[in-house]
């Protein structure tokens, strides 16, 4: 309580750094807790949560990394932290990238063609996924290459873009069984 | 787009799906803030609050017993909470995640994160269970030494016997979380 009451009424450099990572990844920040939370209102808390922590970490950024990966890595710790906590509560099993490719289709081939069943198929996938084979999907997908991908997450180079590779993979049999050779 | 590679269209997919665009203020998040350390805050009260009474009832317990036996188990009970509460406080740190702990690489996050919740599941007995079985023990013969009637000693058998299979359900979640949690740690060690 007491650290609450030394916040200071003016922006200080936290504020700043907060407000632009904000404005600049919210976004994103928001498509991530989507991956992580698929009920809309505890969604919207666990959204809430990663903004708060992401405040209150600024308070210790000393510019080692960039504020992307920074922002990254509060973000995907938070929602981390988020599963393992649900995880105990409800006990849904997660399952590696290996594990989800071998699984049954839900739905037909020709329902892939609209965006949005992609998109909500794209989701359930991902929510499946543990945790770290879910952060770096997501990186992917958020656009990053394999060395970013590799501070955010803290893993090799070289494992990120094995793991890259199949995640590649199972996207294209998952989602264009004729599109697998685009390496 | 039909050319369009797939993982090139899911990339696109996904960074283009609708969000709700929820926007915190700094002032917001600094009322935020404020709000969950309170929370915290009145969580540990509350705990503390829950202990506190507890020990008054067993050392008011003391106080209104003639029988050392009941007395010295009623102190042993007492000294099981105060162990426990002074568990719960070092351990606290467990419940909420510090700002500082949020900052490194995930896959170091993500590996304490494990190992932390392990050493609490599995180190549950010797932290919040074993410590009432002494006094518990004790409760129990002080209880039957009071009369060797056989339907006290059922009646007896009974409540101490749910006790009992409490405690070893509550050790054996645990242990059972604890080997999964140390298979979750040691599948991270192939991810380096």
């Amino acid at each position: 309580m007491s650290e609450a009451g030394a916040i200071p009424a003016v922006k200080s450099r936290q504020d700043e750094l907060y407000h632009e990572a904000a404005g600049s990844f919210g976004p994103a920040i928001e498509r991530l807790a989507h991956a992580y939370e698929a009920d809309p209102d505890i969604r919207r808390d666990l959204v809430q949560e990663i903004h708060i922590a992401l405040w209150r970490s600024f308070a210790a950024f000393d510019g080692r990394c960039s504020p992307r990966t920074w922002l990254y890595r509060v973000a995907h710790n938070v929602a981390t932290s988020h599963v393992i906590k649900q995880r105990r509560s409800k006990g849904p099993g997660l399952i590696g990238l290996d594990e989800l490719d071998n699984l049954p289709e839900a739905s037909s081939r020709h329902e892939a063609a609209d965006r949005t069943q992609d998109l909500a198929r794209l989701m359930h996938f991902i929510q499946r996924l543990q945790p770290l084979d879910r952060q770096v999907i997501l990186l992917y997908l958020e656009g990053m290459d394999a060395a970013s991908i590799g501070e955010v997450t803290g893993l090799t180079a070289r494992y990120v873009s094995t793991k890259v590779y199949r995640i590649k993979g199972v996207l294209a049999r998952r989602f264009n069984a004729g599109g697998r050779n685009e390496e | 787009m039909k050319n369009e590679s797939p993982t090139n269209r899911m990339q696109e997919i996904w960074q283009c799906q609708p969000v709700e665009g929820i926007k915190m203020s700094v002032e917001e998040i600094h009322k935020r803030a404020t709000k969950f350390e309170k929370k915290i805050f009145w969580r540990n009260v509350r705990e503390y609050v829950a202990g506190a009474i507890a020990i008054v009832f067993l050392a008011f317990s003391i106080a209104r017993s003639h029988n050392v036996l009941d007395s010295s188990a009623f102190a042993l009970l007492i000294a099981g909470m105060v162990y426990v509460m002074y568990q719960l406080h070092r351990r606290g740190a467990a419940k909420s995640m510090p700002a500082s702990a949020a900052v490194g690489p995930s896959l170091e996050f993500y590996r304490s994160e494990l190992k932390r919740q392990r050493e609490l599941t599995s180190t549950v007995w010797s932290w919040y269970l074993g410590p009432f079985v002494p006094g518990l023990v004790l409760s129990a013969l002080a209880s039957a030494a009071h009369s060797f009637h056989p339907r006290h000693i059922a009646i007896l058998t009974f409540w101490y016997g749910l006790i009992a299979a409490f405690f070893l359900f509550a050790w054996r979640l645990n242990a059972r979380a604890a080997r999964c949690l140390q298979r979750m740690i040691d599948d991270l060690g192939t991810a380096e």
